[in-house]
């Protein structure tokens, strides 16, 4: 449940670097000690980046073995 | 299909470009032209809340005060534990932020056992988080030295994840949740510094088995200390009020070079 606040804060860093762009894509490294489960993000994601400018991004989540869960890059339409 | 843009488009305007770290692309593009900008981030997702936790940390360090970030499920006695301190300890004891979804019923109780408390309610939120903290501390306005106890909404999963600014977790486990509990919620076990098996007046009539619950505590969190108590009877709660004091005490030794400011928890003018 607490994904939909991950989810925000995920919109709210990407938003911030994209400086108003399009994001296109926003690719995730997520522990698997993280607590975080990459498919309830997933469904939330879509809600949290409604209306802003990862309202069409692709997640691409890379599962990991330790409690990570940082955002590794965006990438922008021009 | 490309993996930047995810064209599968391959029909005419071929063209081919390099991207910064070396990847080439063959696109085709015939309907209106894309390009993508790759940025490198390296950002943890948590960093806001990391970072104004810390604020949190800082406001409290400064005026030797004690916050503890309570946790459990709902009902495992997290409030009752706190009635039955403030009536044994005095209303002087600690204070308290109450986090719920919704209602202000645990503040009540709480100041009907005469401590000063606030309450904070979440909404669709299943756990507090640093900023709705700050705001908690702004409001309550502790006086220097004491104990803050920050009661975390009910839930094994979430608040785990999610500093406060704290100096310690405790986790309220009730016997009639069930032994299995530290090691199918391993993350919020994980997280503490206590572990409180709660409602052990309960014992006779349940199949809970103790040591079975202190291994797994033991399995996920070999640093964790664990007490036993009743927050009914009040069985096993000097052990948690000892733990308090040694806290408290410990901070004190600790905090001597600490010095006075005024300030907002965030750091903003008030």
């Amino acid at each position: 449940m607490h994904e939909l606040g991950i989810s925000r804060n995920i919109v709210a860093i990407a938003g911030e670097a994209a400086a108003g762009r399009p994001i296109r894509r926003i690719t995730l490294e997520i522990g698997r000690l993280s607590g975080v489960m990459p498919h309830a993000l997933e469904f939330c994601f879509d809600l949290a980046a409604e209306g802003t400018p990862a309202a069409r991004a692709v997640l691409e989540i890379r599962e990991t073995a330790g409690d990570e869960l940082n955002i590794k890059s965006i990438d922008l339409e021009d | 299909m490309c993996g930047i843009c995810g064209c599968d488009d391959h029909q005419d305007d071929m063209h081919e470009h390099v991207h910064e770290d070396g990847t080439r692309h063959r696109h085709a593009h015939p309907h209106e032209h894309h390009h993508h900008t790759h940025v490198e981030l390296e950002r943890r997702v948590l960093a806001k809340n990391d970072a104004l936790a810390q604020e949190n940390a800082r406001w409290l360090a400064e005026r030797g005060i004690l916050a503890v970030n309570l946790m459990g499920s709902p009902g495992c006695g997290k409030t009752s534990l706190l009635e039955r301190t403030i009536r044994s300890q005095g209303a002087r004891a600690l204070c308290v932020i109450e986090g719920d979804q919704a209602t202000a019923n645990d503040a009540e109780r709480i100041r009907a056992a005469g401590a000063p408390v606030v309450q904070v309610n979440t909404g669709t939120g299943c756990h507090l988080d640093a900023t709705m903290v700050a705001r908690g501390l702004e409001e309550l306005a502790p006086r220097g030295g004491s104990v803050v106890v920050v009661e975390n909404v009910g839930n094994l999963v979430c608040p785990a994840l999610f500093r406060l600014g704290e100096q310690r977790r405790v986790v309220v486990l009730s016997v009639a949740e069930g032994d299995d509990k530290p090691v199918k919620y391993p993350h919020m076990f994980r997280a503490a510094h206590l572990v409180l098996i709660n409602k052990t007046d309960l014992l006779p009539h349940l199949d809970f088995r103790l040591d079975h619950a202190v291994a797994g505590v033991r399995s996920v969190n070999p640093e964790a200390q664990v007490l036993q108590v009743s927050a009914r009877t009040g069985e096993g709660m000097d052990g948690w009020y000892g733990w308090l004091a040694a806290e408290l005490e410990g901070l004190r030794h600790r905090g001597e070079r600490s010095f006075e400011r005024p300030g907002h928890p965030l750091g903003l003018e008030s």
